[in-house]
């Protein structure tokens, strides 16, 4: 019994895990920290890595190829034309708030585009300009 | 119907190899329809297709796949013209799942579901590429101990069996019907 109610707080905990954009970046700026002494994060640099041309994909050469120039912005697939919901915190609250889900889609997309996984530095930057584009 | 398997083998692993891509995303989107396309069209086939084809032909309890496993484990398969029980057991988890994949999919394409869905249908085909594994092993080993290769008697469709125990033919007309169903399932679901 007293295993089941364990059990049963630990998926309600894991379930309603929910993050700050705050916290999200406070991950990759520790983690990029303990690669490079002094790192902060910052939302200028953030921003240039999501303006940044890779050209490496044809269909999708930049993140502003599904995204649009402006991060606040709904975006659109390349490929299938289906609507993406816009990066930007002051638009869409739904974003960095799952620090699993934006691991997973970093994991996908710097891949793809960027054609390597991206760094936690470039991570926390992201998420920096990100949370604080208006 | 052995179209429909090697559609339902190439639209898997299309979409298994497709996943994690966004370039490729309609590629992938297209075989999980694909699958779907072949699952919905085995369902009633289950009922009106040829003799072996039939569910009530090879379904068999939890029993039958015991004794048969064991017959193999002793080394003395029992043989089977149609599916083999452990081999019908692979049929229906595989269209099961291959059906709520693609469902599952087929809603995130359309927004429906959120994460938790997309989780959902991670899961369930991480445990399809696992039946497929565990299906794969039992084709192999049974191929050997039956001393009949399983792999080519789903592509000619020919088993060693009495001629009294064949099915008359193939169904050619059922065959291009599957084809349509399945075209039409990947123009529709894809648009």
């Amino acid at each position: 019994m007293r295993t089941i109610a364990t059990l049963g707080l630990l998926l309600i905990s894991i379930a309603a895990q929910a993050e700050t954009p705050q916290q999200i970046r406070q991950i990759y700026a520790t983690e990029a920290a303990a690669q490079q002494a002094g790192f902060t994060p910052s939302a200028k640099r953030g921003e240039t890595l999501f303006r940044q041309r890779f050209a490496l994909n044809d269909k999708m050469p930049a993140c502003t190829s599904c995204h649009t120039d402006s991060p606040l912005n709904i975006g659109q697939h390349a490929v299938t034309g289906k609507s993406v919901k816009p990066l930007a915190v002051a638009t869409n609250a739904e974003r960095f708030a799952d620090a699993a889900k934006v691991e997973k889609w970093f994991g996908r997309n710097c891949k793809e585009v960027v054609g390597r996984a991206c760094t936690p530095a470039e991570k926390a930057d992201f998420v920096t300009y990100m949370s604080e584009v208006r | 119907m052995r179209l429909g398997h090697w559609l339902m083998v190439g639209g898997f692993c299309l979409a298994w190899l497709t996943a994690e891509s966004e370039t490729f995303r309609l590629v992938h989107v297209i075989s999980g329809a694909i699958v779907l396309g072949v699952a919905t069209f085995r369902l009633p086939w289950g009922f009106i297709g040829s003799r072996y084809a039939r569910f009530s032909e090879f379904v068999r309890g939890p029993t039958a796949v015991k004794d048969y496993l064991s017959s193999i484990l002793k080394l003395e398969p029992a043989h089977h013209v149609g599916h083999n029980p452990a081999g019908s057991w692979a049929i229906v988890i595989l269209l099961g799942l291959g059906i709520l994949t693609s469902l599952a999919g087929w809603a995130i394409y359309n927004d429906i579901g959120g994460h938790l869905l997309e989780e959902l249908h991670e899961g369930l085909a991480t445990s399809m590429l696992i039946v497929v594994l565990i299906h794969l092993a039992g084709v192999f080993s049974g191929s050997l101990l039956h001393g009949e290769n399983l792999v080519r008697a789903m592509l000619t469709g020919v088993k060693n069996g009495l001629p009294e125990e064949a099915i008359a033919s193939a169904r050619p007309l059922a065959a291009v019907l599957l084809l349509v169903w399945v075209a039409a399932a990947g123009w529709f679901i894809a648009n």
